[in-house]
């Protein structure tokens, strides 16, 4: 199936009659991206839903003002991990947990999650990943699994691409030592 | 020979010549290459996360965002905007109505200030005259006064013989 173009999207939307269509078209080409950008970093489902739905309806409510000085997907995405952190940091402040602690609680949720059948090596990959600093994992992610360039990961996150090669290279090697801790060689 | 030239400092010289790198970047290019190396064999072993969603999460959810978007619209369409001033007739008598309420209040407003300063400087003006004349003019003028009023007629030792000879010591104690 051919993937309609962003300008395809917006200028269907900027016309009422066909602004429905394009919301749709819109949903259909992005809102699995979002999802799984969201819940790698959430990492429980059902919060992921809710943050998902939000993003979409924030993407509904301002996608008439939305300047095309910047790429559609970039600023979809800049929504969803800016609510996605958020979110994180509204959960650290309601159960006053202490910036080192976050990993563990969410730890918790991906081993008591119905929603993860990855095997030995995905599940400690996750654990490695949920021991890395918030920015080094959400960058890991875009690149990772996203596949994102660093030009596209500078624009989503406001920063350059120098510090994001940077933050992705300690990643990296986080993860290597500590899979080979857990004595899983890849 | 041809060996020679390609090793040799004036070659290396003229193969670097007009081309720059980003600062640090020999450095930078090392780890770069071994996080690339890294990252190839991982994905290698973990294509997938391992995240996964309910059975056809994905038609509920993009109904659920359709849905949530329709809402607004109707709540949109529903708030209607009531006009306030709906004729010009009302717009212009609540105006003139405004203006009356607002002149009294600084007209009343005033002349309470104005009543308030006056008797404040009557008050001050009768201290200050009663300040500036001498004590003995004013005792005169009390015990002149006091000359005028009518004094009664009957000597003391009078009144003294009439009580005595009209009523009795209990009586007099008891009106004491």
């Amino acid at each position: 199936m051919k993937q309609v173009e962003d300008s395809e999207i917006l200028e269907k939307f900027s016309n009422i009659k066909t602004r429905d269509e394009a919301f749709n078209l819109l949903l259909n080409k992005y809102q699995q991206k979002i999802y799984w950008h969201i819940r790698r970093l959430v990492i429980d489902h059902d919060d992921t839903d809710d943050l998902v739905q939000d993003v979409f309806i924030k993407v509904w409510k301002n996608l008439e003002n939305f300047r095309s000085d910047s790429q559609l997907y970039t600023w979809i995405y800049r929504i969803a991990t800016n609510e996605s952190i958020t979110f994180l940091n509204k959960q650290k402040q309601r159960n006053n947990t202490p910036l080192d602690e976050v990993s563990g609680e969410l730890e918790e949720t991906l081993v008591a999650s119905s929603y993860f059948d990855g095997d030995k090596i995905q599940m400690k990959l996750q654990k490695a990943l949920l021991k890395l600093p918030e920015k080094q994992r959400l960058i890991f992610n875009m690149k990772y699994f996203d596949d994102l360039k660093y030009e596209e990961i500078a624009a989503i996150t406001g920063t350059s691409v120098g510090a994001l090669k940077a933050s992705f290279h300690i990643a990296v090697k986080k993860i290597e030592t500590f899979m080979l801790n857990e004595d899983i060689t890849f | 020979m041809e060996e020679n030239l390609e090793n040799s400092e004036w070659m290396k010289g003229i193969k670097e010549a007009g081309f720059t790198t980003p600062s640090n970047y020999f450095e930078e290019l090392n780890d770069s290459i071994r996080a690339r190396m890294i990252t190839e064999r991982l994905r290698a072993s973990v294509p997938v996360d391992g995240h996964t969603v309910p059975p056809n999460y994905f038609e509920q959810l993009q109904l659920n965002i359709l849905a949530k978007t329709a809402k607004q619209i109707t709540a949109s369409r529903q708030t209607k905007i009531v006009r306030l001033w709906r004729s010009n007739v009302l717009k212009y008598a609540s105006a003139a109505c405004f203006v009356i309420i607002a002149g009294m209040g600084v007209y009343f407003n005033i002349n309470e200030q104005k009543a308030t300063q006056n008797n404040n400087y009557t008050e001050t003006a009768t201290e200050q005259m009663l300040f500036d004349i001498d004590e003995e003019v004013i005792i005169e003028h009390i015990e002149a006064n006091y000359k005028d009023q009518q004094k009664p007629t009957a000597k003391e030792t009078a009144l003294e013989n009439y009580i005595l000879n009209n009523y009795s010591q209990n009586d007099l104690t008891g009106n004491l």
